[in-house]
């Protein structure tokens, strides 16, 4: 086969793997609440800031740095669920995406009041470092990124089946009132849930962190980005995110490729269009449309 | 007994009051000058950047005893980036401020709306922070820039490549489809045509590219000579970590903005050595002028007042502000001006010659510099050497740039 065509191939499962990476959260939150949350880029945002300052202070690697990710962004959803989203569950979606829409607003430029508006990088002694196999090239932090996606999705995917936790979060979005009425605390299953997205969404930001630019304004594009990967794959469905994000990754690469950037980045509006119009329950068919 | 102390307070603070009223009606009026420039938003650090300039140029001057003995007070209004209210303020601070002169703020779309506020009441407004070609496009009298045309001010990121050994034949361009970045690429392009480089790709793409990795490995794979890059600050950082990750290496890699700004060196550190970045002004060039001395004591004039380097913007800025005071200073006039005066002061800025710290000042008939030329720097162990034109470059460029296996 071509090894440019290979070589667009590689590229665009990496990037899928960093969409997939990102998107999970976004899909857990969505599933299981019903929640569009559209400050979900934010979530990513601060991943990558809790990277990169604690690499600026202690000089921690981007990679040792997750697991603070993690817990700073656990308890930043847990919160937000319980004391504000958790007001509007029972309301018409559109309160929520109101309410989502705020919060980016807000975190986005309460962060810019902080941070300012300053384009941040972390250079680690291996940042680009990569490897050259028969002449293809793989860029060590993004394959690092892709098994990361794969760990995540198992990983959710066997929390949800194998742990009570996760038995009362599925038994939630099946159906909250029987499942409250079997002894579930589904106001607390909730904030769980959307610690757990922020959680993940917060891991693959301080994950991706070695190789984008980093800073308050971030959040946006990811969000958008996203809602494709994950209508994509399908609404809801874990593992869709992965399916998602690689097809998105694939196709933009090779439209980079043979046509030009430009198209790469109208294609995902074009895909995003179309399944929503022809099939939006995702690739797989397993996405929830309710 | 309190109530009485009280009441001669009152006496006391009334008397005093007189005193100083009539101490501060003996001051004269001093000019007023008004500036729009964005303060938040997504240009509020560049243009608080260049209200830092306008800051020091005001307070040289009051230190120095005003402008014809009269002292001056700039007033900022934040635009928070919308050209929209950029022109809303400009026309506040002519019509209710009554401001006797503007100075332009930041960025081309802020400028391209300011602008015709300032031409309908006739008043002077010099711009250091924006360049496209589009503001000089439109018959204007009252526009000044102490920019070049962005087209023009990325010629000696091209032109260097004459004073290499071999010459590069073959050039890649690319850049981000945004007004300024674009007119960069046909800059780049136009340079390249005449310095006989063969461009073998030419692509712009969206600002909301989020690969540049799949962008990069197809310019890799037609292996230019050279790679120059239509940029903001993002953009070059972008293409740079892309760059290393596809291990693409051309002989030389040139941005049209963002490797001048410090936090581009400071992020990326060693991975920004080499890089080659337009500028209009470094404080190593011999210029010099009556307000500020030489470019390197308004270098240190800064470094005292803000402790750190000013970029050329800043530079570019306090130099508009220079050479207004100039003409005021020729035409020998005082506050408040009348509509005559700001005719003469804009009949003055089109003939007159500037020198200054900043370089000659020139203005053309469009209102551009055409005296100024420019400069291209490289990052070298950390820091900005200017490197063209060769005459006042205090490094020799280092080319061809290492490639990052060997680094």
């Amino acid at each position: 086969m071509d090894a440019v065509l290979v070589q667009a191939i590689i590229n665009g499962l990496l990037l899928g793997g960093v969409y997939a990476a990102y998107s999970a959260g976004f899909s857990l939150i969505f599933g299981v609440m019903g929640v569009v949350n559209l400050a979900h880029g934010e979530l990513i945002m601060l991943g990558a800031f809790t990277s990169y300052w604690l690499f600026q202070f202690f000089n921690l690697d981007p990679y040792f740095s997750a697991p603070f990710a993690m817990v700073f962004l656990f308890s930043f959803g847990y919160l937000v669920q319980r004391f504000i989203l958790n007001r509007v569950m029972g309301l018409p979606h559109i309160m929520s995406y109101i309410l989502t829409f705020g919060l980016h607003l807000m975190v986005a430029n309460i962060a810019i009041k902080i941070w300012t508006h300053d384009f941040r990088s972390i250079t680690t002694s291996y940042s680009g470092a990569n490897a050259a196999i028969l002449g293809l090239n793989i860029p060590y932090a993004r394959l690092i990124t892709f098994v990361v996606a794969l760990f995540v999705t198992w990983g959710l995917w066997f929390f949800l089946m194998k742990t009570e936790t996760g038995r009362a979060i599925r038994a939630t979005a099946q159906d909250k009132e029987v499942a409250r009425l079997m002894g579930v605390d589904i106001r607390n299953i909730y904030a769980i849930t959307f610690g757990l997205g922020a959680a993940i969404t917060g891991l693959s930001g301080a994950v991706i962190s070695p190789f984008v630019i980093i800073s308050p304004e971030m959040g946006l594009e990811y969000t958008i980005i996203a809602f494709c990967v994950v209508v994509l794959g399908g609404m809801g469905y874990i593992p869709g995110a992965l399916v998602g994000g690689l097809t998105l990754g694939v196709a933009q690469s090779l439209a980079a490729t043979y046509l030009n950037a430009g198209v790469s980045v109208a294609i995902t509006f074009i895909i995003l269009f179309m399944m929503l119009v022809i099939r939006p329950t995702g690739i797989l068919g397993k996405g929830n449309i309710a | 007994m309190m109530f009485r102390n009280f009441k001669l307070v009152l006496a006391a603070m009334f008397v005093i009051s007189l005193i100083a009223g009539s101490a501060i009606a003996e001051q004269p009026k001093p000019w007023k000058i008004g500036v729009a420039v964005s303060l938040t938003g997504v240009f509020g650090k560049d243009g608080s950047l260049v209200k830092d300039a306008y800051t020091l140029w005001e307070e040289t001057v009051n230190s120095r005893g005003g402008i014809n003995g009269i002292p001056v007070s700039v007033t900022f209004y934040d635009d928070k980036s919308d050209p929209a209210t950029t022109a809303k303020l400009t026309e506040q601070l002519i019509v209710s401020d009554k401001v006797d002169l503007l100075l332009g703020g930041f960025g081309s779309s802020q400028l391209f709306a300011a602008s015709p506020v300032a031409e309908k009441y006739q008043y002077p407004l010099i711009s250091g922070g924006a360049s496209s070609n589009k503001l000089f496009e439109r018959g204007f009298k009252y526009y000044f820039s102490t920019l070049g045309k962005a087209t023009e001010e990325v010629r000696g990121c091209v032109d260097i490549f004459t004073a290499v050994d071999p010459k590069p034949k073959t050039a890649a361009i690319v850049g981000a489809d945004i007004l300024f970045t674009s007119l960069a690429c046909e800059g780049f392009k136009k340079y390249c045509e005449k310095n006989g480089i063969e461009v073998v790709h030419y692509e712009l793409f969206p600002m909301a590219l989020q690969d540049y990795n799949s962008l990069l490995m197809k310019v890799k794979n037609k292996n230019p000579d050279i790679l120059l890059v239509g940029s903001h600050l993002l953009v070059a950082m972008k293409t740079i970590k892309a760059m290393k990750e596809i291990d693409f290496s051309p002989k030389a890699v040139a941005f049209s903005y963002g490797p001048t700004v410090p936090k581009f060196v400071e992020d990326l550190k060693g991975d920004a050595e080499y890089v080659i970045a337009a500028s209009e002004w470094t404080p190593n060039m011999p210029y010099e002028g009556k307000m500020f001395g030489k470019a390197s004591e308004f270098n240190q004039l800064y470094q005292k007042r803000f402790n750190r380097n000013p970029d050329y913007v800043e530079a570019a800025a306090a130099g508009g502000a220079v050479a207004q005071q100039m003409v005021l200073e020729e035409l020998g006039l005082k506050p408040p001006l009348t509509k005559e005066d700001r005719v003469k002061i804009m009949e003055a800025l089109h003939k007159d010659k500037f020198q200054t710290f900043y370089g000659k000042i020139e203005f053309g008939p469009d209102g551009a510099n055409e005296a100024h030329p420019p400069v291209a720097v490289q990052i070298q162990s950390g820091k900005l050497e200017n490197v063209f034109p060769l005459e006042f470059a205090e490094a020799k460029i280092l080319y061809p740039f290492k490639p990052w296996k060997q680094r």
